[in-house]
């Protein structure tokens, strides 16, 4: 624990280390790869990362470099086009409808030992974590209603078991309440106890849904008991996807370990910059992993039970709690009561889902398409954003004193058709255009409907006959550019959907009959 | 602030004294208020103006209440209140009035209170015009259209933008830089960074649009995670996504019995914010149904299986174990055992949280699980 951190100190050799933290942890990458912890932590050198590409810390940026003067000498339109910049950033993702793993089951290990006392993260890295621990068992859930989380901590050099598999929010929120915040951290961390026991708890898991582990990692060595690499290997035997959150610096074995579990992609190891990195890092694994290769999960059928609610008369005990409610589900097949669902029936072990937990993963396999940045030669078809009413900035006059200007690098993805770009304005229009409808909307109402609407509004408002008569319109549609059998699927499932729930409305007066009788 | 109420001393936080944004969705199909007319005596003139009431009754409460009204046409979603600015805002009905008839109006109108008249004149205003470029001819074309989802779409971006300052939708981020954010912006923000709560308001009259079902529950979702109940008073056709809606949102489901009294289940059941709803029994329909419809057979089920990759619902093992909806080769194996009673393991006598870790397809999937290693 504490050589490597010397280590680090030594090799990072710099008076020009730059002030932002993400630079300093990128350094000290350079410098744990070199220094393998000596005496009985277990680490090896992996081969050095990023011996070919530049590291971090070597392109220099320079933020005042992307500030250009208007033509009035205020830098308010770059300071807006910078935000919309960091903000777009975050919302531009692949969108392709890929298979995704949506049954999961996920252990979050938390680092408990004595580094995260650290002040680093505000107020400490324990209290920070712990906090988003919260925050990402909630998200979790929200994304993942049908799925499975459980929690280890690395305290004092052991596995710590905070809380079981299971899939109710509330029971992990309660036993990181009741475990995790009494634990006073303390002594070091291990990683082959916590991956064992993770492993364990994966073990029994079914085939058809992932297996994952979520790995805070706040300490820069383990402490092992036997040899890591045996579990490493042991790990991918058993198909065991691992990603890491490093607060500190690139471990080489957890770099490894993220390597080897992933199919050689590390994209799965971050190291934190701030607490706001800190946070986007974890969250991203709330998002269902993209299943790889076929051989790794067997899709199967899975059965379920879509249970009925009831309301009583008279208070009764619930089987899964033991409390006494008024409402609760009825399981189909054993009839016992629940009081919260999704969960497993805990007397005849049915899984009992209610049909709006399927539909909140559809949008996991719909996602919706990004939005094309407007660029100014367009940007006369609309004043305000069509959703929020927003008015956007009109067209500004052009600087007749040639201003520098520094090409900003462009930050929309599906490249907009070239635009001289001498003649553009710095200034970007602020107005980002759905692919499908055209319609205009302003960034905030982007990265909402991508982030919790996964919707398009104008999309959802307009009749289909007006959506085909502005195909032709700019931008142009993306559809043709994805792969076409995938859109086809899309489609094809849209339409079964569909059919289903109107079905679904049409023997809602039948259903509603049979209910009256079970009520009488 | 401009509410005189004993509040404080009932340790309720500062959030309390945040104002409130109705949007209002309302269905403004021709045909289907035709229909309703006919049955019930409610025509659409009176409902709008019970409507208003309704929405001024809402901005009385609080001078920084604020209220929109987002029109469900038969040929979009529009926005009455606040009117787009870039349209005309001149209302076309007031083309055809000579200067007395103005002049009478203007009288009328004099000792309104301002807030009220704006409200209503824009509402009117902007419904006139939405009438005025509706053709007769799409209006029998379309009897039952509704585009409930892109209502609920555009007033959730509404709400995203008045409410919480665009910031909505942010899961990510440090939640302590928000919020000062915020506040730096204006005025009172609650821990959870929005600058004034909403509810949401939907008056339909059309059916289910059933290919909808997936945006109009991303809408739900969206709606439920910002904390926005989504109340329904449904005049006719009884809808299972508007329930749906009003149960995941604790919203209010209403469908009135006498729709010519609307004013007063607007009043009693839906005016209330969401402090006073606390401490009040809501007129909510408590028997939703969940249960899903098999893709397979449309059939509606209790018990089901899943596709585990796409999440189709099959009333049984479909031919061959291929997903007929992703065409993948699903595993049916597990499901062997089927007719064979669950028995339970013995250790079950643990606390309530062994329960959860049983493994979710039964007593197959140990056989199923990769050998130890070691």
């Amino acid at each position: 624990m504490a050589d490597s951190d010397e280590d680090f100190v030594l090799s990072s050799s710099g008076d020009d280390r730059p002030k932002a933290r993400g630079g300093a942890g990128a350094s000290r990458r350079s410098g744990t790869t070199r220094g393998s912890g000596g005496g009985k932590s277990k680490k090896s050198d992996g081969p050095a990362p990023g011996a070919t590409k530049r590291e971090k810390w070597e392109d220099i940026q320079r933020s005042w470099d992307n500030v250009v003067e208007g033509a009035d000498g205020s830098i308010a339109g770059t300071v807006i086009g910078l935000l919309e910049a960091t903000k777009r950033k975050r919302l531009l993702r692949d969108t392709t409808p890929i298979q995704r793993g949506i049954i999961r089951h996920l252990v979050l290990i938390l680092d408990l030992s004595s580094a995260m006392l650290e002040k680093d993260l505000r107020p400490t890295r324990f209290l920070l974590t712990l906090r988003y621990a919260r925050d990402f068992v909630t998200e979790y859930f929200e994304q993942n209603p049908i799925s499975q989380l459980s929690i280890i901590g690395m305290h004092d050099g052991l596995a710590l078991r905070i809380s079981d598999m299971g899939g109710n929010p509330a029971d992990h929120l309660t036993a990181l309440q009741e475990k995790a915040f009494t634990v006073e951290p303390k002594g070091a961390s291990s990683l082959q106890n916590a991956l064992e026991m993770g492993r364990a708890e994966l073990f029994h898991t079914p085939t058809h849904g992932t297996r994952e582990i979520l790995l805070i990692f706040g300490a820069l060595s383990s402490s092992d008991p036997g040899d890591i690499h045996d579990t490493i290997n042991s790990l991918v035997e058993d198909r065991i996807q691992v990603r890491i959150v490093g607060l500190a610096a690139q471990v080489a074995v957890c770099r490894e370990l993220v390597m080897k579990t992933n199919d050689e992609d590390d994209s799965g190891y971050g190291i934190i910059l701030d607490e706001g990195h800190y946070r986007e890092l974890m969250m991203a694994a709330t998002t269902p992993p993209v299943t790889k290769t076929e051989e790794k999960s067997v899709p199967s059928l899975l059965m379920m039970g879509f249970p009925s609610r009831t309301v009583e008369k008279h208070e009764s005990l619930c089987a899964c709690h033991s409390n006494l409610t008024k409402g609760g589900y009825i399981c189909p097949r054993c009839s016992a009561k629940v009081c919260f669902l999704p969960t497993e029936c805990p007397c005849c072990g049915l899984t009992l889902i209610l049909s709006t937990h399927l539909a909140r993963s559809y949008h996991h396999l719909f996602p919706l398409k990004n939005w094309v940045e407007v660029p100014w030669s367009q940007a006369h078809k609309s004043t305000n954003c069509w959703s929020c009413q927003t008015p956007f900035p009109s067209h500004p006059p052009l600087s007749p004193t040639k201003v520098k200007i520094r090409l900003q690098v462009p930050s929309a993805s599906t490249a907009p058709p070239p635009q001289p770009k001498e003649k553009e304005p710095t200034q970007s229009t602020q107005r980002y255009a759905c692919t499908s409808c055209k319609t205009h909307f302003c960034i905030d109402c982007d990265i909402f409907a991508h982030e919790s609407l996964h919707n398009c509004p104008s999309c959802q408002s307009l009749p289909e006959s007006t959506i085909k008569a502005r195909a032709n319109l700019w931008p142009p549609s993306t559809d043709e550019n994805g792969t076409t059998p995938a859109v086809d699927l899309t489609k094809s499932m849209r339409t079964e959907v569909a059919e289903a729930t109107k079905m679904l409305e049409n023997s809602k007066i039948a259903a509603g009959a049979s209910m009256m009788e079970v009520d009488s | 602030m401009d509410k005189v109420d004993g509040t404080e001393h009932y340790n309720f936080k500062a959030p309390a004294d945040l104002a409130t944004l109705q949007v209002i969705i309302l269905d403004t199909n021709p045909l289907a208020w035709a229909t309703l007319e006919s049955s019930s005596s409610l025509s659409f003139p009176s409902a709008l103006s019970q409507l208003l009431i309704f929405a001024n009754a809402h901005l009385a409460f609080s001078q920084s209440n604020r209220c929109a009204v987002i029109a469900n046409h038969i040929d979009g979603t529009h926005f009455l209140s606040p009117a787009d600015p870039g349209t005309d805002h001149r209302d076309p009905g007031e083309a055809d009035l000579t200067p007395e008839d103005l002049k009478e109006i203007a009288h009328q109108n004099a000792s309104k209170y301002r807030v009220f008249r704006l409200l209503e004149d824009e509402v009117r205003a902007s419904y006139r015009r939405l009438i005025a470029n509706t053709s007769p001819e799409a209006v029998m074309e379309s009897p039952n259209t509704s585009f409930l989802a892109g209502a609920l779409s555009a007033a959730l971006t509404y709400i995203n933008r008045i409410c919480f300052g665009g910031m909505g939708g942010r899961s990510s981020g440090v939640a302590g830089e928000e919020k000062s954010k915020v506040n730096s912006a204006g005025g009172k923000v609650d821990e959870t960074g929005r600058t004034m709560h909403a509810k949401i308001l939907v008056i339909s009259v059309t059916p289910d649009p059933a290919n909808q079902y997936i945006p109009v529950m991303n809408s739900i979702f969206s709606a439920q995670r910002l904390k926005i109940p989504i109340d329904v008073c449904k005049l006719q056709d009884s809808t299972v996504f508007l329930q749906q809606a009003a149960d995941a949102t604790g919203g209010v489901y209403m469908e009135p019995e006498h729709p010519q009294g609307l004013l007063q289940y607007l009043m009693v059941g839906f005016l209330p914010d969401h402090l006073a709803r606390r401490s009040l029994i809501l007129p909510t329909k408590v028997d939703v149904d969940f249960r899903a419809a098999c893709f397979c057979h449309k059939k509606v089920l209790d018990i089901g299986f899943v596709c585990s990759v796409c999440l189709s619902i099959f009333c049984e093992p479909p031919e061959g174990a291929v997903c007929s909806t992703c065409q993948v080769k699903l595993d049916v194996a597990a499901l062997e055992n089927l007719n064979k009673p669950v028995v339970l393991p013995p250790r079950k006598k643990k606390k309530k949280k062994a329960v959860d870790s049983l493994p979710e397809s039964g007593v197959a999937s140990a056989a199923d699980s990769p050998a130890p290693t070691e």
